[in-house]
């Protein structure tokens, strides 16, 4: 992910602060400058060119957000299957009044462009239509699957990055050492082994044989969900005080999650490992040290700081991977996330559950991407907005 | 290259992986709330769930969790299909004609709240369910609700109809109250805007009440006080969660659940810790189709064809693939219901039969295509696998068969559709009479969908006219019997197998009975 934001000195704003009329187009159209009293949000993104940044991005999301639910509606309609063959019972289906009425009920008797623009007409409302399979509203279907995934890809991802970034570290530091060696098997193993069958392992394993991790779902079997704040069920359950419902709900998000972490801890060691080792050889590393800094000084303000650039890019991708990829993962450990609801989805041709999902998953990478290219400057004053 | 102290970072590091695992074991690893002892009753199950509105519902999940909610006018006890049991009816009468179904209701009958099951209610919700057009409308096609008195219902079905007291047993047709389901928008119209409510509470008189509903996670009930049934529920509570297969047997043996409806025989094979198996054939027939419309393929709707396609099969061997419990299908009734032709008449393979039909056909050198879903397991039996033996032995008579594997969404559109030239299937009852079977028949829902039009075997349609509305279980089984003999002598169906179905459940709960329509009665379990 290259450093994207970095604006232009014509669209710094530097001379007239109005970003369409920056640059050459400005300098050509002199009439088109402001000539009176500026309205405050443009002073604002004047003088705040992050700020103008996240709106320009922010732009493009909705842009991309559009182009995203063109795409999976156009695939979703490409796929050979009728709707109503899939949804409606073998009998059902030979009723033409029966399939008729299902066709009017979820709009699809209408030609296809018609039904598209009915759609973006309803998602301006927030409305994204009724699933075929749950027979409810999809934002409600998605209000418990998404949070379902997000605990549990949260969960996994914090853990990656604490420990990813500490092995990168060590290896890089131990370089060609044992310690080294010892860490590039471990996250070899890591990436390499197929998730859903460290999955059925771990499962069979700390629940099966020690039983110290609990069954599936969420919760243990007959416990009541913490009243809905989050979807967070550990998160919830603790602004409740609901400390039973807290530990049965973290405990149940441990394996699921720390199986999810294995994947991303050798891909983040691998990672930080490479990008620490590029920075140790830097002049102003081996500066710092002739200086005599601290050891752990140069370490965590010289060295890791500069190679966390690459680490988050992969460290975001990971996350967005995590959270519209654990279908595997939430079936074995029966975790009623986005994976499951969307295999449901695509094998029932629930079209709006799709595309409900769809646009999901593109705007969790969307706003991983950017959030991103946010923390790039923050960790790197070399790319911050000027 | 700099040197930094890092000699800590792996083992503080390791304690992250150690303390997660401490978190895991904290929440007490398996559940003190799955006994017996608790009365609560975790059933796991691969979720085939909707709606909880009985109205709406027509899915295996969803027929469990009405079975439990809502009393039907009658039912089935246990597994046995062959005989409906009073339920909310007392008793019943049909004329002679097959027409009318007189049905007497139970004195002192109640919902959960505490009002009365009248015969209005009845109406209500039976003809709520043929207003809304659901999947399961069809149950009462042509059939009219009327109520007689206050504790008698009467119904009129256009033709005769000797199958309703075998379909009324449906948690489809469970009886509701009508001044709830009224006050939350339902109708007996088009119009009802029910189902949500029904989805967050039930309006029955069945022995649960519902406590929550998600159709991908759980379903909750709790057991209902006022229950005036003569089974009153062991169990307070029972939980049935959305579980795959290979989840479900770890669960069910550690204890974590009570009862795994969905493992296949090879997983019940090596299952310890005193758990009870209950293993049989299901109700689900897997048959080949060959289509009979010409312009589809010349080939298939060769009656000669047909007979080497029919004699080729191994179908023995097909059976080792589905474990222990499955059987042949004699014909297309399954084994357990009225009709079903005895074992004896089942088809067997016989290969110089079969390559002297195909010379008879005149078709050198055979090649059809076989369309399947191959993404579609039958009981825990892939389409995919059943396909590649058949496609190994109807090689070896001399037929080329090239798999057409396809997404079942995909597949159901052909086979629907009537493309497909050979297509594997399978076909589960919608109801436990043998008239459900009358759409294999030619011009009929299934018949058309191997091309086989109206009219294309006269005597057959005129016997299953005779079968529909034939009253009296012996004349039906004769009839039905004769149907079967001249589908598997002349028609375009090869009944395979009704694969095996294995119901896993721990030593402390009793009463386990595997029923075609519902699967389980959670009412109906025990505990020791």
């Amino acid at each position: 992910m290259s450093p994207r934001w970095v604006p232009s000195k014509g669209a710094g704003g530097k001379s007239t602060g109005v970003e369409g009329a920056g640059g050459g187009d400005g300098d050509r159209l002199p009439a088109r400058r402001p000539t009176g009293r500026r309205l405050p949000g443009r002073r604002l993104l004047a003088r705040h060119p992050l700020a103008r940044f996240l709106l320009r991005r922010t732009a493009t999301a909705v842009l991309l957000a559009l182009g995203v639910t063109l795409v999976t509606f156009i695939l979703t309609n490409l796929v050979p299957g009728d709707p109503a063959a899939a949804n409606l019972g073998q009998r059902a289906i030979g009723d033409p009044a029966i399939v008729a009425q299902f066709r009017h009920h979820y709009g699809l008797d209408k030609p296809l462009p018609v039904q598209y623009v009915t759609y973006l007409g309803n998602l301006l409302h927030g409305d994204l239509g009724e699933s075929q399979q749950s027979h409810q509203p999809v934002s409600t279907d998605l209000s418990t699957a998404v949070p379902a995934t997000l605990e549990l890809a949260g969960a996994a991802i914090v853990v990656s990055l604490i420990v990813g970034v500490a092995f990168g570290v060590v290896a890089a530091l131990r370089r060609d050492r044992f310690t080294d060696q010892l860490l590039r098997v471990v996250s070899l193993l890591g990436v390499s082994v197929p998730t859903f069958w460290l999955a059925l392992l771990a499962f069979y394993v700390f629940f099966y044989r020690l039983g110290w991790a609990p069954g599936s779902g969420r919760l243990d079997p007959g416990m009541t969900a913490p009243p809905d704040v989050t979807g967070l069920y550990t998160v919830d359950a603790a602004l409740a005080g609901q400390w039973p419902v807290f530990w049965s709900a973290a405990g149940h998000l441990a394996l699921p999650a720390l199986v999810l972490t294995a994947y991303t801890v050798g891909l983040l060691t691998r990672f930080t490992r490479s990008a620490v080792l590029e920075v140790l050889n830097q002049d102003y590393v081996r500066a710092a040290r002739a200086k005599g800094l601290p050891g752990r000084t140069v370490l965590f303000q010289y060295v890791l700081r500069a190679a966390l650039v690459p680490v988050i890019t992969v460290a975001g991708l990971a996350f967005g991977a995590l959270l519209s990829g654990t279908v595997l993962v939430e079936s074995i450990f029966a975790w009623p996330g986005l994976g499951a609801y969307a295999y449901r989805s695509a094998t029932t041709l629930d079209l709006p559950a799709v595309m409900g999902v769809g646009l999901v998953v593109g705007l969790v990478y969307l706003t991983v991407n950017l959030a991103v290219d946010v923390l790039y400057g923050v960790i790197d004053p070399r790319v911050r907005v000027q | 290259m700099p040197r930094f102290s890092a000699g800590s970072y792996p083992a503080a590091l390791s304690l992250v992986a150690v303390a997660a695992l401490a978190l895991s074991a904290c929440s007490g690893g398996t559940s003190a709330s799955g006994s017996a002892a608790g009365k609560t009753l975790v059933v796991d199950t691969s979720f085939n769930l909707k709606t909880a509105d009985p109205g709406r519902e027509f899915e295996p999940t969803g027929q469990i969790v009405d079975k439990a909610l809502y009393e039907t006018l009658l039912t089935f006890k246990g597994g046995d299909v062959t005989k409906p049991v009073p339920g909310l009816a007392s008793s019943y009468e049909q004329s002679k004609d097959g027409r009318t179904l007189t049905l007497h209701l139970r004195t002192g009958a109640k919902f959960a709240d505490g009002s009365a099951v009248t015969a209005d209610d009845v109406v209500f919700s039976l003809q709520r369910v043929v207003a809304l057009k659901g999947n399961p409308s069809f149950l009462l096609d042509g059939v009219t609700v009327t109520k007689t008195d206050a504790s008698t219902v009467t119904l009129v079905s256009k033709k005769a109809n000797p199958a309703l007291p075998f379909i009324l047993p449906n948690p489809a047709l469970g009886i509701l109250s009508a001044k709830t389901v009224q006050a939350h928008g339902g109708t007996a119209t088009s119009a009802d805007a029910a189902e949500k409510y029904l989805n967050t509470k039930s309006a029955g008189s069945g022995p649960y009440t519902l406590t929550s509903f998600n159709t991908n996670t759980q379903v909750v009930l709790a057991k209902n006080p006022k229950y005036t049934g003569s089974d009153k529920p062991t169990y307070d509570k029972i939980v049935i969660r959305n579980v795959q297969a290979p989840t479900q047997k770890l669960n069910v043996q550690r204890g974590d659940s009570q009862i795994a409806l969905d493992l296949t025989s090879d997983q019940v094979g090596g299952l310890s810790g005193g758990l009870k198996v209950d293993s049989g054939a299901s109700s689900d027939v897997i048959f080949l189709l060959l289509n009979q419309n010409t312009k589809v393929s010349g080939t298939t709707a060769n009656a000669k064809f047909a007979e080497a396609v029919r004699k080729g099969i191994d179908y023995k061997s097909l059976l080792s693939l589905a474990g222990t419990g499955s059987v042949q299908s004699a014909g297309i009734i399954p084994s357990t219901f009225l009709g079903a032709l005895p074992a004896s008449q089942a088809t067997a393979r016989d290969l110089a039969g079969a390559k002297a039909a195909l010379k008879a056909s005149g078709i050198a050198k055979p090649s059809v295509t076989l369309g399947y879903a191959s993404d579609l397991t039958v009981d825990g039996l892939s389409l995919q696998t059943l396909a590649e033996r058949v496609q190994a032995q109807l090689k070896e008579v001399g037929i080329t068969v090239t798999l057409a594997p396809a997404p079942t969404t995909t597949e159901l559109d052909n086979y629907r559709n009537a493309k497909e030239q050979l297509g594997l299937w399978y076909w589960g009852p919608d109801y436990p009479d043998p008239s459900d079977y009358l759409a294999f028949l030619p011009g009929n829902l299934v018949g058309l969908r191997a091309g086989w039009q109206a009219g294309a075997d006269p005597a057959l349609t005129a016997l299953g006219d005779k079968a529909a509305t034939t009253i009296g279980d012996d004349a039906r089984k004769a009839l039905y019997e004769q149907i079967q003999t001249r589908l598997n002598a002349s028609g375009p169906f090869i009944p395979l197998m009704q694969p095996s179905r294995n119901t896993v459940s721990a030593a402390s709960v009793t009463g386990v009975a595997y029923n075609p329509v519902w699967t389980i009665d959670v009412a109906a379990l025990g505990a020791k």
